[in-house]
């Protein structure tokens, strides 16, 4: 503590990191419960399906698609650099890069037999996995991904989500006209997501500190009843909408879309007996989208490495053992018994359960991730996030690390003919 | 599949990035690093090789300087010894030759202070013999007595005779 004081610069940080301490916890989650909670930042909410940034078309084109292609354009120029002029004394990137390649050569080998090259026929995926997982990971933590974006609208909402059901009015009635499909598929959108729950927007900020609870239903934005919908599906096979009470309502309910402000205080069920009442009549509705979110937090990003990784393993194990030696350790012939049969079904299984287990592994741990900086960002805006960004990082090379190891383990285990077999084939 | 975020479009998508990715890769890291690395390596075998080859052909090389030294050395060593031989000999000959021609000079010497010797005695014989007659005749007109006489001259010939032989 004495070197503390007799130093004043040091004396300076340690005040202002205490400083940003109090300020980050008075502006945070636990300082609103008490009234404070001045500064604005994202509730903890995120939503599994990676969202949509824009149409191309009628394409969506998701903001994780945009970040995969920033990890792959960042790889693609770090490759580009560090290769462009190789020497036999390599330096800077060639060394980087160098040193990547001969870890995971070094170890597919270790893992493929310990041969000198007995692992390089894995090692293109292996390293590859490695990377894209690794900078896919690695972009997700970058400051501002997942946290600024635009407030798609409930009207925006209803249209998107509109239209995939108008394609299935469509073709369940084929005798609708456009009207009629339109309207269907708006009802059925009504009944099926009216519960579906909003953020409420306070201008273009999202007050802080409520949380969960700063979200309204669709039902308070757009007021509709059960009996409504049944009188509006009545008129709609009776084709009678352009008129009547039908036509009405659906203007109603068409406006308040159109306005998507929240029209009556509702109730919010916090769990237990408690219930809370809110009163955010007048203010919008609607949904944020970040402009980018980590490409590893979106299902379809772990999926696709996924299905790569193992279709590539069945790839080597065909190569290695041929379509008999390979295919026969899923197809088992009845005349090895029931056992040996289901052993090879279980086996399928595994391939199908190991891609499964890739996807959901690497979405949950980096999904985790993203709610662990979002959580943190909620409670302790400006510092809270700092360590776990650090933490983020290290979690996003290990995923990656766990993928390529895992990807490379299944193919030396491909490639390996099985024992039993062999035997067997003996014995006939 | 649909509330996981699951949807086709999005699937193919991420599937054709990832396999251009893999392919960019493959084509801008992976093959170099593998060629440069294969290369390398390939280069420091060579070089292993072309030292160790360098390494024995020194050795040989040594070796070979080190016999023809040898080889050289024994050479001067033998041409050293013939020529001490040989002028060891040079030297007897000349010796021998020298003594030879040493003896028959003596050889010549002396027969020919034999020969002056024997004809300086006769000359003397002569003149002493001449002396002696006219010694005698003196001898003779004083107090001639040829038969006492003739005896002494004799014998004062043969004593004279005698010292000078000797």
């Amino acid at each position: 503590m004495g070197k503390l004081f007799s130093s004043p610069k040091l004396l300076v940080i340690a005040v202002a990191a205490f400083a940003a301490l109090l300020v980050s916890v008075a502006g945070g989650a636990l300082g609103a419960s008490l009234g404070l909670g001045f500064l604005g930042g994202p509730i903890p909410f995120i939503s599994i399906p990676a969202e949509r940034v824009l149409f191309i078309g009628s394409y969506p084109l998701l903001n994780s698609t945009l970040m995969f292609w920033l990890a792959g354009l960042i790889l693609v120029f770090i490759a580009w650099r560090a290769t462009r002029k190789m020497s036999d004394v390599p330096t800077g990137l060639q060394n980087l890069v160098e040193v990547i390649y001969e870890f995971f050569s070094g170890t597919a080998d270790g893992v493929a037999g310990g041969q000198p090259r007995s692992g390089r026929r894995f090692l293109p995926l292996v390293t590859t996995i490695f990377l894209v997982v690794m900078m896919a990971n690695w972009v997700g933590v970058l400051p501002g991904v997942g946290s600024i974006g635009r407030i798609e609208t409930i009207e925006e909402w209803v249209h998107h989500h509109a239209e995939g059901l108008e394609a299935e009015v469509e073709t369940d009635h084929p005798e609708y006209n456009h009207e009629q499909v339109e309207t269907t598929a708006l009802v059925h959108l009504l009944e099926e997501h009216g519960s579906d729950t909003f953020p409420v927007f306070d201008g273009a900020i999202i007050p802080l500190g409520r949380g969960e609870q700063a979200r309204v239903p669709l039902n308070k934005v757009v007021s509709f009843t059960s009996a409504e919908l049944h009188t509006i599906e009545a008129a709609i096979k009776d084709n009678a909408l352009a008129s009547g009470e039908a036509h009405e309502l659906i203007e109603r309910i068409h406006h308040d879309i159109e306005i998507g402000e929240v029209k009556e205080p509702f109730v919010y069920d916090e769990g237990g007996d408690r219930e809370k009442s809110y009163d955010f009549v007048g203010q919008r509705a609607g949904l944020l989208i970040p402009y980018l979110r980590g490409a590893s937090t979106d299902i379809n990003t772990t999926l696709a490495i996924a299905i790569v990784a193992m279709f590539t393993v069945q790839l080597w194990g065909f190569r290695a053992l041929g379509v008999r030696g390979y295919g026969g350790k899923f197809v088992v012939s009845p005349k090895k018994g029931p056992i040996a049969m289901f052993v090879g079904f279980l086996e399928g299984f595994g391939e199908i359960t190991r891609t499964i287990s890739f996807t959901f592994r690497l979405f949950g741990n980096m999904f985790a991730g993203e709610i662990l900086l979002i959580a943190m960002a909620f409670l302790l805006p400006l510092i809270g996030i700092i360590p776990f960004m650090g933490l983020e990082l290290f979690v996003g090379v290990i995923q990656a690390f766990i993928f390529a190891m895992l990807t490379l383990v299944f193919g030396v285990m491909a490639v390996a003919s099985h024992g039993d077999h062999d035997s067997h084939a003996e014995d006939h | 599949m649909g509330s996981l975020g699951i949807t086709f479009p999005q699937l193919l998508t991420q599937l054709v990035s990832f396999l251009v990715l893999f392919f960019l890769l493959y084509k801008l890291a992976y093959g170099p690093i593998v060629g440069m690395l294969d290369s390398r390596s390939q280069k420091i075998r060579d070089s292993l090789k072309a030292a160790e080859t360098a390494q024995l052909e020194a050795a040989s090389a040594a070796e070979r300087v080190e016999a023809e030294i040898t080889s050289a050395r024994q050479e001067g060593q033998k041409i050293v010894a013939e020529a001490r031989s040989a002028s060891t000999k040079l030297r007897e000959q000349e010796q021998i030759r020298a003594r030879e021609e040493v003896e028959s000079m003596l050889e010549r010497a002396r027969s020919e202070i034999t020969r002056e010797k024997d004809a300086a005695v006769e000359e003397v014989r002569k003149e002493f013999a001449g002396l002696a007659v006219a010694a005698a005749e003196r001898i003779v007109e004083a107090s001639l007595d040829a038969k006492a006489h003739s005896s002494l001259i004799n014998s004062v010939l043969e004593e004279g005779l005698s010292q000078r032989k000797n």
